[in-house]
């Protein structure tokens, strides 16, 4: 699904990834953990495409096709979701027509006819459901006004509608209560249907109960020093990252 | 002197009916009035030589036309052709509370309004006061909570000059919702203005629509006082045509009283709109939030004057106005111009004017959902002043608003 090989990558003037290799394949769940600034966050954002993340060298490619020669609405239309650790306000524009541009433009991209007012809407209206959100949300600006929690579950419902083939999750789960956390799991779990693959981002190994993950990786440095299952990420939650190496930590 | 206005001048000599003595009085100001020129300071930016030698009918042939139908809204509606009455108001079924009077036929209501909210100093009101002779009175009974929205439409037709009054007094402690609604695209000169005193405790929704295109000059005004405890919420929503000229004055002559005004302009290429708002805090403890964003196309010229006067006894006043102009292209052009006038020491007031930019992270966030990014700044900057549609109350007015908008904002976006 996702092939990541040695990427190295800035923000401005610092390297902040530093030969990154991950492979991922269809229906797996792979959580990330690692210290505050080690390049999680940075790892979504280069391959989503963000502006000013430049890739200095190595590969990316999703499903065969060349990641990093696209642009960032047709790495999202090849599959590509992510959501973010701090979702975007958008005032003016409601989430109501956000979403259904959003939709449709997938859907144009897989070669599907656009989605008809009333077809539209009685999928959002499950999907709100799912993660619990109010339908009026819809009716209001993009994030405007959500507080963390709601934003995090507006994340995962647009996954929910968007049906991406990979999902990177950034830490959904931080700033959510226990009730929204299970929330989120389920929202996720959903989605999991043996071919769509996820990378979870998490400081947490609480939320890893709830979405089991194939593997764990810890990435510190911007790059991942160490590998393993479900266990790895119990170890991370008792002891921590002192045992990194020095020029490992972040 | 102007032709038109020596004409003015002379027509309204013909003028005779139970308002001779207010007419008499304008007549004798409008008399006294200089034609403005780049060097009067309330026409700096726009340029009335269009009007200057302007010689259109004064009378129209014009008989009927049907309100445009906004779903949901279930308005009570007054409709005007050329500054004539047209709808049948003994037909009209109004909800308790509501008196609704033709400004032809003498009335209290009326002579304690007219010319009475509105400032002295507006040319083209003067020229509303001395030539006028149609309009409404709505007196809303004090503690009557009118919900039925009031809406009185202004058309104005190819070729015909026209003028309309509306005077409306809203009785202690009642709540009420005035929608004024202008629309005409062909040749005119068309003034409407609006005297609104809110007593204590009042409430008042309003609307101004300014929905004027093409060839048409339109020229009005909103006025409105506000008493102890009254609200106020008014949203102005306009195009610039050939020439769109509004003035908006809040006084607030009551303590404690509140005044939200949100302005829209959205001017298609060559369009000209001029706003000038005047908020006067005569009293303590009053707030004001005005909230004025502007999209202006290519050739098209917005002027933005917005003029917070707070006055030495006007303690504890909380004024904020903010002013943001998106201009679609280099030839776009605005003239925004704060005018703040502050006597009082403690009072809280900020004032801002901004040409906005492209939000560069809302716009990465919508590319990351896969949305185009010609699409994405549609949206973006739709969303700017959609923000503002966001907050009208009435959800019936700005569903209708919304798709209208956002298609002449598309055009624009095309005529680039
Ligand atoms: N614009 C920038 N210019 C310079 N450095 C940046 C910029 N943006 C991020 N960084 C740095 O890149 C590093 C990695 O940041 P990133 O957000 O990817 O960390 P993270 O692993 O997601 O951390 P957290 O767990 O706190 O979310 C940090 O040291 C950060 O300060
Ligand atoms: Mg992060």
């Amino acid at each position: 699904m996702l092939s990541i090989k040695d990427l190295h990558a800035r923000v401005e003037e610092t390297t902040i990834l530093k030969g990154l290799d991950l492979d991922i394949k269809p229906g797996e769940v792979h959580a990330i953990m690692g210290p505050n600034g080690a390049g999680k966050s940075t790892l979504g954002y280069v391959l989503s495409g963000r502006e000013g993340y430049e890739v200095e060298s190595g590969s990316v490619s999703l499903e065969g096709k060349d990641l990093l020669d696209m642009e960032v609405e047709e790495r999202a239309q090849a599959g590509l979701f992510l959501a973010f650790q701090y979702p975007v306000e958008i005032p003016g524009v409601s989430n109501m027509e956000f979403m259904k541009e959003s939709v449709n433009a997938m859907r144009e991209a897989r070669g599907e006819d656009a989605l008809s007012s009333a077809e539209f809407l009685k999928k959002a209206k499950e999907a709100c459901k799912q993660v619990e959100l109010p339908l009026d949300f819809l009716k209001r600006g993009v994030n405007e006004g959500f507080s963390g929690g709601e934003k995090k579950r507006n994340e995962i419902m647009q996954m929910i509608m968007l049906e991406p083939k990979l999902a990177i999750l950034d830490e959904s789960d931080s700033g959510l209560d226990v009730d929204a956390l299970q929330v989120v799991a389920k929202g996720v779990n959903s989605q999991r249907d043996g071919k769509r693959s996820f990378i979870v981002v998490t400081h947490y190994q609480r939320l890893l109960d709830y979405i089991e993950p194939d593997y764990v990786h810890i990435l510190s440095n911007g790059k991942i020093v160490k590998s393993g299952g479900p266990e790895l990420a119990k170890e991370v939650e008792k002891s921590g990252y002192a045992w990194l190496k020095e020029g490992e930590v972040a | 002197m102007s032709q038109w206005l020596a004409q003015v001048i002379e027509r309204a000599g013909n003028v005779d009916d139970w308002l001779a003595s207010a007419r008499s009085k304008a007549l004798a100001e409008l008399k006294e009035k200089e034609w403005p020129g780049r060097r009067t300071e309330a026409w700096r930016y726009t340029s009335l030589h269009k009007v200057a030698d302007l010689n259109l009918a004064t009378t129209s042939e014009a008989t009927t036309a049907e309100a445009p139908q906004v779903e949901g809204l279930n308005s009570i509606d007054l409709v005007f052709v050329d500054g004539r009455l047209t709808s049948d108001m003994t037909n009209l079924v109004l909800p308790d509370g509501v008196t609704i009077a033709s400004l032809d036929t003498k009335n209290d209501a009326a002579e304690n309004l007219f010319g009475q909210v509105k400032p002295q100093h507006h040319l083209f009101g003067l020229v509303n006061d001395v030539l006028a002779q149609h309009g409404v009175v709505i007196d809303i009974a004090p503690n009557a909570n009118v919900e039925q929205p009031i809406r009185i439409v202004n058309f104005a037709s190819d070729g015909v000059e026209s003028h309309q009054r509306s005077l409306v007094r809203v009785g202690e402690g009642a709540k009420a919702v005035i929608i004024e609604h202008g629309a005409g695209n062909g040749h005119s000169l068309n003034t409407a203005f609006a005297e609104y005193d809110i007593a204590d405790k009042a409430a008042l929704e309003h609307y101004r629509l300014a929905l004027h295109e093409g060839e048409a000059i339109h020229v009005g005004g909103s006025h409105f006082r506000l008493h102890n405890e009254s609200k106020l919420n008014s949203t102005l929503v306009g195009y610039g045509s050939q020439l769109t000229r509004l003035d908006v004055d809040i006084e607030h002559a009551g303590e404690h009283a509140f005044a939200k005004f949100n302005n829209i302009y959205l001017l298609a290429p060559k369009e000209h709109f001029d706003l000038h708002s005047t908020i006067e805090h005569a009293q303590p403890n009053g707030t004001t939030e005005e909230n004025a964003r502007g999209i202006i196309g290519d050739k098209a010229k917005a002027v933005f004057n917005g003029r917070i006067h707070i006055h030495r006894h006007a303690q504890k006043t909380l004024a904020e106005l903010n002013n943001r102009n998106l201009l679609l292209t280099r030839g776009a052009q605005i003239n925004t111009k704060p005018e703040l006038e502050i006597y009082a020491d403690d009072v809280q007031c900020a004032h801002g004017a901004t040409v906005a930019e492209i939000d560069e992270e809302a716009l990465y966030y919508m590319l990351t959902r896969g949305i185009d990014k010609q699409q994405a700044l549609v949206m973006l900057n739709f969303g700017f002043v959609q923000e503002l549609l966001f907050q009208m109350p009435n959800r019936a007015l700005a569903n209708w608003l919304q798709p209208i908008l956002k298609q002449r904002f598309e055009r624009m976006m095309e005529q680039q």
